[in-house]
């Protein structure tokens, strides 16, 4: 369960505070796969940003006793001067892992991620679909509640997008996801329920169409 | 076609290592740890000629301050002056080294903000420690040296002079700490103080002690803290010296005041940090 009291966040600009969110109170209810839609800057990769706890309403507060992941974002999140692996190393001793783990752990994600010579490479050299496949590849390396995943699905080539979607199809039989995505199609597949970010508002959905219908109705 | 055969996806269900519910000292720990691992790759990565700094910079520093000397005054006291600079240097560089570190820690490791576990202190407190490590190194390669030169290296009193290092640490990491925190909001800020440190290495009785000063210039000296733990160092290293300059309720002062300071507008300003 994951429930959000009085949040409100918002950014100052030149002309004043932009509310991403306003005093929005609601509870997403356990073990359900959530779709987030809504147009660009409507707050839905700040809402993410707020469940992965690296950044924090202005006000109000989000309350929930589940793990998640860190965001994978399209580009975001790795240290550009470490190498894929390392970047990796780091991320298993973060959470805690032991060396017999992390060898695991580096092994697979060297595997799944399809990176070769590029997995020992500065991630600077990456394109952000070698980003994207990295940090896919890692996070499934981890038991979290939830992943976060921000639009990375739809990076890369057909064939690793359906591998990952494949591998995330059977990654959430254990676990849910909270998915941003443009991809209408993807959203039906994985996602049970949705939210709508409009207006500084979130709008809940027990059926992931209605959200989608909602949302086309925002953009025509 | 197939895609990601069968193999992989088992793999990715057995990596199933639970995440056990940790406590804050364990996830901090963790944290400090593998972005100490992380320094010392990046500093001391292949190509970049870290190793090769870490013991130029002391290497030359005592070797132009060595010749200037001699060649300015002669071998007249009987103090080993080498050793006097070689002390006086290793106790400046970690001052110098800390804050010049501390000063860009929040930035560099800005891409690792992405994990919550990673909090923007860590990095700095990982880098003071990369400091310490280098420092130690350093102090036992110059020790060895020495010694095989057959040099007497007498200390007056051992425990005060780590005590003085330790000292220096914590007033190091304090005053990095608090300058990184309003180098964050005032870019300014910081290109102020790397001007205030850029003279620090000559009036902080680095080479030379404070006792062979007139008193008049001592009086001004007195204002700049690091003089008085390099005395400090020096005055519990070497028989010769008196600590007669040393103010310890100043350098007190001056080792609380930006610990607290430091700490408490990061404890307001972490979060902003994270999300800036």
């Amino acid at each position: 369960m994951i429930e959000l009291i009085n949040v409100t966040k918002y950014f100052k600009t030149p002309k004043g505070r932009k509310y991403i969110l306003k005093d929005v109170s609601f509870t997403i209810p356990s073990n359900l796969n959530v779709g987030i839609v809504g147009k660009n800057g409507a707050g839905k990769s700040t809402l993410m940003r707020m469940l992965g706890q690296i950044e924090f309403p202005n006000s109000g507060k989000i309350v929930s006793n589940k793990s998640f992941s860190w965001v994978m974002g399209v580009g975001g999140g790795f240290q550009n001067n470490m190498t894929g692996r390392a970047n990796v190393k780091f991320v298993c001793r973060i959470y805690g892992k032991s060396k017999e783990e992390i060898r695991r752990a580096i092994e697979f994600v060297k595997e799944f991620s399809e990176l070769g010579d590029y997995f020992d490479m500065p991630i600077r050299t990456y394109s952000s679909g070698m980003k994207s496949r990295l940090t896919f590849g890692l996070s499934l390396a981890f038991d979290f509640d939830y992943l976060l995943i921000d639009e990375t699905l739809s990076v890369g080539d057909a064939r690793f997008r359906k591998k990952s979607k494949d591998a995330l199809m059977r990654k959430i039989e254990q676990c849910n996801v909270l998915l941003v995505s443009h991809d209408m199609g993807t959203l039906r597949q994985i996602c049970d329920v949705g939210i709508v970010a409009h207006n500084a508002k979130l709008h809940y959905f027990d059926n992931i169409d209605e959200a989608i219908d909602m949302y086309k109705e925002i953009n025509s | 076609m197939k895609i990601a055969g069968d193999g992989n996806l088992k793999i990715q269900m057995d990596m199933g290592d639970r995440l056990r519910k940790r406590g804050h000292f364990e996830v901090f720990s963790a944290v400090i740890y593998a972005l100490f691992l992380r320094e010392v790759n990046t500093r001391f990565s292949s190509g970049t000629l870290g190793y090769f700094w870490v013991i130029f910079e002391p290497l030359m520093q005592i070797a132009i301050f060595v010749t200037v000397k001699l060649a300015l005054f002669g071998s007249s006291s009987n103090m080993d002056y080498a050793l006097f600079i070689t002390v006086g240097f290793i106790a400046f560089n970690l001052f110098r080294h800390i804050v010049d570190r501390s000063m860009s820690a929040f930035n560099s490791n800005r891409g690792l903000y992405a994990y919550k576990q990673v909090k923007p202190i860590d990095g700095l407190i990982a880098r003071v420690l990369v400091e310490i490590l280098i420092s130690v190194i350093i102090a036992l390669i110059f020790l060895l040296v020495a010694l095989y030169m057959g040099r007497d290296i007498g200390v007056e009193n051992l425990g005060m002079v780590l005590f003085g290092f330790l000292w220096l640490v914590v007033f190091a990491f304090g005053f990095g700490l608090f300058i990184a925190v309003i180098g964050v909001f005032f870019d300014s800020f910081l290109k102020v103080i790397k001007l205030i440190l850029s003279p620090l290495m000559f009036i902080s009785a680095v080479f030379y002690p404070m006792q062979n000063l007139p008193q008049s210039l001592q009086n001004i000296l007195y204002f700049n803290p690091l003089a008085h733990f390099i005395e400090m160092i020096h005055s519990n290293f070497f028989f010769e010296l008196d600590g007669h300059f040393i103010d310890y309720d100043y350098i007190l002062f001056w080792t609380l005041t930006p610990l607290y300071f430091g700490l408490f507008f990061y404890r307001k300003l972490e979060k902003r940090i994270i999300s800036k």
